[in-house]
């Protein structure tokens, strides 16, 4: 057998739309914050197209589509085998194909958002798909969670703290749970949203154009 | 096999941690183990056999050894995938495979193995449709890995991933779907000793499952792409 184990010198730099992810715990409203991510980003001139991961069939690329706030052709789901984590670290060639597909077809795409199923604190984005991911929480889940000191929580660019309007209902301390996320993050940025009904996005969306698409 | 060298480079393109999108699909086996009551109690280590011995021997094995043998030239290549397309009946499957063989590639193209952003590009412009077993002897071959590693290389990663899927689904336990793994290796071992005519036709006979695929596409409760 005749074999070349020599590594290829290099991995070719990617050109093309921005590629963001968006992960997170079942509930905590990645897809809230997706739909109101649309129409802010259009209204910004962002031309975007959107990848979701379910864990059972497509309900929430349907829930998008249905959503007429984007063309449902620029909506993929990709269906994650059981495995949310596995489709967006440890094998993300289906949903990179996917962005990829989205690319070819809408040559003038700024920016994919690539919505992962819901998983637990450990999840993270490889970053051969992703150039950079947000993880949202809910405060309703506990303010111990920035404690826990998930990989999710601490290595995501952006962390946003979602449905802050619940926090005087379950009993959060939304200034203590926003200090640790602070300290297990050492500063890197946080938002406080309320995705239902859009409060705080425009912390979001400033992130996205600044540190993403450069503008 | 003694060069450990070419051991090597099989095991990692071979290996379930290869990014290559085979984990969310199950080929049918989420399909068939939901239709017990119909078809009678899933058995892991009978699927697999019918899987080794009714499709991927006659059909899969064959696409892949074939594309290998035309790996120099991308035209003949492609005039198996489009074999492949035109008598793969069940559209879940033939959908799947396209989609594992696109996601296969993708990870290639990253990675520059060489035949494989030329092969995307003729996908990409409906020139082929990439089914899974294609691209695996195509840019197998081109990587350098000889028909006969290929062929048992393509045969485990048959067996392994509805094997996972099914430990995935709790159907078994990772231990015991490795000693379903284990009465499948002879069949695999001696499918792979089957010489292949050049232009073998494919021929594949699962009826049970390609009619649970069917019914599972349609479904709007599944865990796996098919
Ligand atoms: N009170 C309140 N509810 C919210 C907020 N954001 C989302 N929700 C609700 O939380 C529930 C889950 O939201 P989704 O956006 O579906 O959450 P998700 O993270 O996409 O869920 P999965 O994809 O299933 O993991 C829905 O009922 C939303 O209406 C918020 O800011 N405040
Ligand atoms: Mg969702």
């Amino acid at each position: 057998m005749d074999v070349a184990i020599s590594p290829s010198k290099t991995v070719p730099t990617r050109l093309g739309a921005a590629r963001v992810g968006i992960g997170g715990p079942v509930g905590s409203g990645k897809t809230a914050l997706v739909e109101r991510l649309i129409p802010a980003l259009a209204e910004r001139g962002v031309s975007l197209a959107v990848v979701t991961n379910d864990l059972v069939t497509a309900e929430d690329a349907e829930r998008i589509r249905r959503s007429g706030l984007i063309d449902p052709a620029r909506v993929v789901a990709v269906e994650a085998g059981a495995c949310p984590h596995t489709v967006i670290r440890e094998d993300p060639t289906l949903n990179i194909a996917a962005a990829d597909d989205l690319e070819a077809a809408f040559p003038d795409l700024d920016l994919i958002l690539i919505e992962s199923g819901g998983d637990n604190l450990a999840s993270t984005f490889s970053l051969d798909l992703v150039d950079w991911w947000m993880f949202v929480i809910d405060v309703a889940g506990g303010d111990d969670i920035p404690r826990k000191k998930g990989p999710g929580v601490i290595r995501c660019d952006l962390l946003v703290v979602n449905k802050i309007d619940l926090a005087p209902h379950v009993g959060v301390d939304l200034e203590r749970m926003t200090r640790e996320a602070d300290a297990v993050r050492s500063g890197r940025p946080i938002a406080l949203t309320v995705c239902r009904d859009g409060d705080g996005i425009d912390a979001v969306i400033d992130h996205i154009c600044r540190d993403v698409l450069l503008r | 096999m003694t060069d450990p060298a070419a051991l090597l480079l099989a095991l990692r393109h071979a290996d379930g941690t290869f990014p290559s999108g085979g984990f969310a699909f199950s080929q049918g086996l989420e399909a068939r183990a939901a239709l017990a009551d119909d078809f009678g109690p899933f058995d892991l280590a009978a699927f697999l056999a019918d899987q080794v011995l009714r499709r991927w021997a006659g059909a899969d094995r064959v696409a892949l050894v074939r594309a290998h043998r035309a790996a120099a030239d991308l035209d003949r290549v492609a005039t198996v995938d489009a074999e492949v397309e035109a008598s793969t009946a069940s559209e879940p499957l033939r959908a799947g495979s396209r989609r594992n063989g696109l996601a296969f590639l993708t990870a290639h193209r990253r990675l520059g193995t060489p035949g494989a952003e030329a092969y995307h590009r003729r996908i990409r412009e409906g020139m082929a449709p990439g089914h899974v077993a294609v691209v695996q002897g195509l840019l197998w071959a081109r990587l350098g890995l000889d028909e006969t590693t290929a062929s048992a290389m393509g045969g485990h990663v048959a067996v392994i991933g509805p094997a996972t899927a099914a430990i995935r689904l709790g159907l078994v336990g990772a231990i015991e779907a490795q000693t379903a793994i284990a009465t499948v290796t002879a069949d695999l071992a001696a499918v792979c000793r089957r010489p292949i005519a050049d232009g073998q036709p494919f021929s594949a006979f699962l009826p049970v499952v390609e009619i649970a695929c069917a019914r599972h596409a349609t479904g709007d409760l599944r865990l796996f792409s098919n």
